[in-house]
């Protein structure tokens, strides 16, 4: 079923992008690029690697290994309407309903047999301590051994050196896997390509910060964390490179991302995975633009193509979900100045522990830089949960205080 | 010149009527029951024969409440807390925390001293301590909702609830009344608890509420036992006007009035 999803996405939007061969194509593109790795990883033709949200896909990539974080899975179920019986299965196996759905999800294809036997396993400690589990579930599921990449929460050289070491036993661990030796050129040739794509990806959001911005509702939606799968590839290139170009000659044509554009706002952490009119709704309605999401931003600086895994260590260790919350709300407060933001929407993902856990020290934190954020209480993966009249009431109270009064303060 | 506010919520359909100058000409509630449009009609009928005049001389109306989308004919729809907002402005001009607690879900407003919103809460996905659970616990107490507001009075206060889930605390009621528990105290357990629930609400938009002048408005502020546990809770009068449940079609009118004026 997901093998034929992915390959009917990708025709579908072979066709689309080919019907405008001229026009950058960005968020088309970016689709494309995710059925792409959604045929390899369920085709049985490629080696594969089920990982946590922030393991070294460029690695794994220069690896001959097409990688993909499982929570991605997750997402992907919910797009297409079907996660309920997922959700379902895993209940039904004794997963608590109040955990996080990106895992249930996944638990439940595995257990339906929709997830491929990977050829490797590497968990990573953040963002949660729920994917960890899930993982450690999936692996005795496929009865492989997982590897665990432990990210320290602060950025001193001694944990730097700490992750670092650890990305050389994964290596060794996977080479001793899918056999073989690791070829050095190949690490280098993918860094190199991380390193373009990060420039690219610095560019587009530099971008999206425009007044009025190029950015819409949608545009933007998943694609700092898709993109870190894409990450030393040719294809994460392009795909930064198609959204620079679109961003660029919108601005040259005096054209924003959303006709008219009134708001900004900021979405924190996840958007909601499933098709739902509320992103309409904000466009339409009150001509309000996510100008920016949380994990939409470049933290790390160029990797070191003779020192690689310092700078990768570095790079994960700067996620913005990873480390103390007062970091995370440096950023969010840095990001929230950068674009220009009017209000920010902490979707507060049912389940997640990690995003809601901080929600009144984030909201007493944008209150100190003006910006008031309304919270959702939504379950982004779960259709089954998904309360539209209280959502809808809870984003338009949210926009008529913010049109009425430019300085209110929360939600 | 007239303007119709109409609020369909869960429970009831309100609608207000005002005069050119803004006052109240009528107002009206009725059960909104299974059929939307038929409530709408049936409150807009009211307020329409109240005042002796026909629907062809309401200027403009604007809808609120959770159906607020179904309310043909509207200049606009605005959301339950605007609404709710502007009517208890009109009420009491000094209101700086609103408490709305309808029939299914709950709010805490902070206004400014214009009467603009500049903070909400609501309750989290869950109908316990709205007018929904309250008519729950009458049925457990085999009372009508009327007669819930005051049965607390003269009790001591010593029946804590352990749940305020509407399902356990239904059954936690009637294994009260069942181990002989009086039911003034049962009563006021309940008020309690549903106070205790406010109080983190209205916490969440002004963490230090003391000395700010409180207001109610919602069907669930008839029960005047639920308000004496808010005042007890927040150590202060609770202002509650004498037709709570309609405030919120009161603040639609007030809005449809302006946006009238404004476009005209
Ligand atoms: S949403 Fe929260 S719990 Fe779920 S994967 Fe992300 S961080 Fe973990």
């Amino acid at each position: 079923m997901m093998l034929q999803y992915f390959q009917r996405l990708a025709s579908v939007t072979e066709a689309r992008i080919s019907k405008y061969p001229h026009q950058p194509n960005a968020r088309k593109k970016f689709a494309l690029e995710i059925a792409k790795l959604g045929i390899r990883l369920y085709s049985g033709e490629h080696r594969v690697a089920w990982c946590g949200v922030v393991a070294p896909f460029d690695v794994l990539s220069a690896m001959n290994v097409t990688s993909c974080f499982v929570e991605f899975v997750g997402a992907m179920l919910a797009s297409t309407g079907t996660v309920g019986m997922f959700l379902e299965e895993s209940e039904h196996a004794g997963f608590a309903a109040d955990t996080c759905g990106y895992h249930r999800a996944v638990l439940g294809a595995a257990m339906k047999g929709m997830m491929p036997v990977p050829d490797i396993m590497i968990a990573t400690t953040c963002p949660c301590s729920g994917g960890l589990a899930a993982m450690e579930n999936l692996a005795r599921t496929f009865k492989k051994e997982l590897f665990v990449l432990d990210v320290p929460s602060s950025d001193t050289s001694e944990s730097v050196r700490y992750l670092a070491d650890q990305y050389k036993n994964m290596m060794r661990f996977v080479s001793d896997r899918i056999g073989g030796s690791i070829d050095e050129d190949r690490l280098r040739e993918s860094i190199v390509k991380s390193n373009r794509a990060r420039e690219l990806m610095i560019e587009v959001y530099r971008l999206a910060q425009h007044v009025p911005s190029p950015a819409n509702g949608q545009s933007l939606a998943n694609f700092g964390i898709v993109m870190a799968l894409f990450l030393g590839t040719d294809a994460g290139i392009e795909i930064a490179q198609a959204y620079k170009d679109e961003y660029e000659e919108m601005i040259r044509n005096g054209k924003s991302g959303v006709p008219d554009e009134k708001i900004r706002l900021l979405w924190l952490q996840n958007r909601i995975q499933f098709k739902h009119p509320l992103i309409r709704l904000l466009e339409e309605e009150y001509q309000a633009a996510i100008v920016i999401d949380e994990l939409n931003d470049i933290t790390w600086d160029a990797i070191d193509p003779d020192d690689p895994f310092t700078s990768i260590a570095r790079r994960t260790i700067t996620t913005p979900l990873n480390g103390k919350i007062s970091q995370r709300l440096d950023h969010i407060q840095r990001l929230s100045k950068l674009y220009k933001v009017d209000g920010a929407v902490n979707p507060c993902h049912w389940g997640c522990r990690q995003g809601t856990g901080a929600r009144g020290l984030i909201q007493a934190g944008l209150k100190e830089v003006g910006v008031p954020v309304v919270n959702l209480e939504v379950d982004c993966v779960d259709t089954r949960n998904f309360a539209e009249g209280q959502l809808r009431t809870r984003l338009e109270a949210f926009m008529e205080m913010l049109r009425s009064n430019p300085t209110a303060h929360g939600a | 010149m007239y303007y119709l506010g109409v609020d369909l919520g869960s429970l009831s359909c309100d609608a207000v009527l005002l005069d050119h100058d803004g006052g109240v000409l009528a107002s009206s509630v009725v059960l909104t029951g299974a059929r939307n449009r038929e409530a709408i009609a049936k409150a807009t009928d009211a307020v329409l024969r109240l005042a002796g005049i026909t629907e062809d001389q309401i200027r403009a109306t604007v809808s609120t409440g959770y159906g607020r989308d179904r309310v043909e004919k509207r200049l606009a729809a605005v959301t339950e807390i605007t609404c709710h907002a502007r009517g208890i402005k009109s009420l009491f001009g000094g209101a700086q925390i609103l408490i709305d607690i309808g029939g299914q879900d709950s709010k805490a407003v902070r206004l400014d001293p214009n009467g603009q919103v500049i903070d909400f809460a609501m309750n989290d996905k869950c109908a316990a301590g709205t007018g929904r659970f309250l008519e729950a616990m009458a049925r457990a107490l085999q009372v009508d909702i009327e007669e819930l507001a005051d049965l607390d009075l003269g009790a001591s206060g010593n029946v804590t609830l352990s749940s305020m889930c509407t399902v356990f605390a239904e059954s936690e009621v009637v294994s009260l009344i069942a181990d002989g528990v009086e039911v003034r105290e049962i009563v006021s357990g309940l008020n309690r608890a549903i106070a205790s629930r406010i109080v983190a609400l209205v916490r969440r938009v002004a963490p230090m509420s003391n000395g700010l002048s409180i207001a109610m408005s919602g069907g669930v502020a008839h029960n005047s036992g639920v308000v004496r546990a808010l005042s007890q809770a927040f150590e202060t009068a609770i202002s509650v006007p004498p037709k709570p449940d309609t405030v919120g079609a009161l603040g639609a009118a007030l809005i449809a009035r302006e946006k009238y004026a404004r476009q005209s």
